[in-house]
């Protein structure tokens, strides 16, 4: 007889359980399992496409800028629009205001908890006031970038949840000085903060080697990168198998790797005997330069053991956000910033299908749509990362919890698997569009 | 004695908890309170009696009512936050799945709405929560302090027959700018409340109606304005507009 156990996930976005299979005393299965499936491929049947990145938008309250542009690319590909260099530069700074946001919130409030036991510099079980006051410096730090990411969004997105700045053509700019020199100082805030805070887990983990069950097995790494630098917005889609072999294919080639029925929940990949993943350690493992000389400094600190870890995520969420602040820097001073450029108008429709991509915080993120002759959407396929990281955190959950249970302590696998699945950073929203 | 604070999510995209969370006040509001379940950024996974229940997102599974039940039995005040729990949502768009507000099941004690709702809007609700206030919203619909509408009475007769103004018809907010009613655009501006600070219109964008209505349903309201406009034939059919963020009650 198979017993099952069902536990509840804290900590995480969304509501998530972990199921565990218990066959002959022996935990045969564990499954990271989420609910509320929501069916926005649904939805957007019969929608207009200037209604669509609004509606896409609300699939997630943590990557809503991603969700936003990523169908704002897939419908100027039906219209054949190249959109305004200003457009794409103020995309790139809602995008980079929302990954300060969403990884601030992961590192502090998911991970760092986790990585303080883990590592056994914290033994007790850590609630919310004992982290808040565990380091009342990192605290503010946090505090203050979680803030600062909210507000850049604010500030060129119209809002800073579910912006509204970003439309299918570009994006509505009004170029502002003022703006320019707030966003600038929150920035060099923000580098501040994170050199802090890098160094602040370096003195704290690096003398560490993480633990063995947080090893991500032969996996493919999915991941965005432009001539292999690292870009979100713009470039080609690579998997790298294993530590050598890599693959860059054009968009519209993605189903020879993975599709889906938009009817039914999941992914379909073509290969059988290797996870995918996506996220941080994808982008690092596809990426060969940050465009930094400070993030080589800081990542030689990190071995291979490291590299090859989950828990590295971790870190790479404050690379990333050093990395976007930097670049958010550079884009600042943009001339074209300063200038007022009309957006083309969506005039006649060239192609029935869009396919956009862009590297959302948790990792790629592709909206395939179609249209009918009515030009309203007949089917819409979206690939999110987290419904792509699934079968990987499945994986690793499971031999975790069988080693876990040799000692047949349920309540501690209950416990530990969670800090594997918090290492992911899941989006359940996103993964029950 | 500090006040124990509950924060759940049902079916949401997690933007109005993490609005709460980026507020300037959440800090502060954190100290003064005690926290009793959060479990975006808590362990604490079991339902305790405490004095306020913030709920965000909609109801769409039958066992997410049973999760309610037991909040508002344990709850001294329920506040739906954000429009899913207020009104049902986005996901009132779905010909397949039920949205339903919280007011649906549970007898609640107020909402802050919004998609998400405008962080100052979060801000005074959560002082005025922590100092054992009720909820304070205004009784005004977005129309009233709307800085497109100069001297004019909203214009009911003129044909409305886009959901957009087209790309090179934009214009960020400025003296020039005028009703988008006025210029053929449908704006749900005349049955929103306000308290959004006009954020979407300043952009050039007309208001899709997410802080939803002044006086309770949302649909009834939506019915009656269409009814008065002169709608397209097009956008009277279109159901991104009628389902945006509500749906009529349903049973459950």
């Amino acid at each position: 007889m198979i017993q099952k156990v069902i536990d509840v996930c804290t900590r995480v976005e969304g509501h998530g359980n972990v199921k565990i299979y218990i066959q002959n005393d022996e935990i045969s299965n564990v499954e990271f399992e989420i609910l509320a499936f929501r069916g926005f491929e649904n939805i957007l049947i019969g929608k207009k496409l200037s209604d669509v990145p609004k509606i896409v938008s609300r699939i997630c309250g943590l990557c809503h800028a991603s969700q936003t542009i990523v169908s704002c690319k897939s419908i100027e590909e039906m219209y054949n629009i190249k959109v305004n260099q200003q457009s794409v530069l103020v995309r790139r700074l809602l995008m980079a205001g929302e990954l300060l946001k969403s990884h601030s919130m992961h590192y502090f409030f998911q991970s760092f908890p986790d990585l303080l036991n883990i590592f056994k510099i914290y033994t007790k079980p850590i609630d919310i006031y004992d982290l808040i006051k565990y380091n009342p410096q990192l605290t503010s730090h946090i505090y203050e970038i979680i803030k600062i990411g909210n507000d850049i969004d604010k500030l060129f997105g119209g809002r800073s949840i579910h912006a509204i700045t970003p439309i299918p053509g570009g994006v509505i700019y009004r170029p502002s000085r003022n703006r320019i020199i707030i966003v600038e100082k929150y920035f060099l805030r923000v580098l501040s903060n994170l050199e802090w805070i890098i160094k602040n887990f370096i003195d704290l983990f690096s003398k560490f080697n993480p633990p063995e069950d947080f090893v991500i097995p032969n996996v493919n790494f999915l991941s965005l990168s432009n001539n292999k630098s690292y870009d979100r917005y713009d470039g080609i889609l690579t998997i790298k198998k294993g530590l050598a072999e890599y693959q860059d294919f054009r968009l519209e080639e993605y189903i020879d790797y993975f599709d889906k029925d938009p009817t039914i929940r999941g992914i379909d990949f073509t290969d059988k005997n290797h996870n995918y993943l996506v996220g941080p350690i994808s982008r690092n493992q596809v990426v060969e330069s940050y465009g930094s000389d400070e993030i080589s400094g800081y990542l030689s600190l990190f071995d291979e053991k490291w590299r090859n870890n989950i828990l590295y995520a971790s870190f790479l969420n404050l690379i990333e956000m050093y990395v976007e602040s930097q670049n958010s820097l550079k884009i600042l001073e943009d001339p074209i910033l300063k200038s007022t450029i009309p957006l083309p108008n969506l005039k006649s429709i060239i192609s029935r299908e869009g396919i956009g991509v862009v590297e959302a915080p948790r990792g790629s993120l592709i909206h395939h749509y179609r249209i009918n002759k009515r030009n309203v959407l007949k089917e819409a396929k979206l690939f999110i990362a987290t419904e792509i990281n699934i079968a990987l955190i499945n994986n690793m959950i499971s031999n975790y919890a069988r080693k876990l249970y040799e000692k047949k302590d349920l309540n501690k696998v209950k416990k530990e698997i969670q800090k594997i699945i918090r290492a992911f950073d899941p989006c359940i929203s996103c993964a029950t569009h | 004695m500090k006040l124990k604070i509950l924060i759940a999510s049902l079916t949401s995209c997690s933007g109005c908890i993490s609005s709460v969370l980026s507020s300037d006040i959440f800090p502060q509001f954190l100290e003064r309170i005690k926290l009793s379940y959060f479990p975006f950024i808590s362990d604490e996974n079991k339902i305790e009696e405490c004095d306020i229940a913030l709920i965000e997102g909609c109801i769409s599974m039958d066992s997410q009512i049973e999760l309610l039940k037991d909040i508002r039995n344990n709850a001294k005040k329920v506040y739906a936050l954000g429009t899913c729990a207020a009104f049902g949502g986005i996901l009132s768009l779905s010909e397949k799945k039920k949205a339903g507000a919280i007011s649906d099941v549970v007898q609640i004690d107020g909402i802050i709405p919004g998609c998400p709702p405008p962080l100052k809007l979060i801000g005074n609700c959560l002082i005025r929560l922590i100092e054992n206030k009720e909820i304070k919203l205004s009784e005004k619909n977005l129309c009233s302090s709307c800085p497109l509408r100069g001297n004019n009475n909203i214009p009911f007769e003129k044909p409305v027959n886009k959901l957009n103004p087209s790309n090179d018809e934009l214009t960020i907010f400025n003296e020039k700018s005028n009703c988008f009613l006025d210029n053929g655009i449908l704006c749900l501006g005349p049955i929103t409340r306000e308290g959004c600070d006009h954020i979407c219109i300043e952009q050039g964008i007309p208001c899709e109606g997410c802080l939803g209505p002044v006086s309770k349903d949302y649909t009834s309201n939506l019915i009656n304005f269409l009814s008065l406009i002169n709608l397209s034939k097009d956008l009277t059919k279109y159901k991104g507009i009628f389902y945006r963020f509500s749906k009529p009650k349903i049973g459950w």
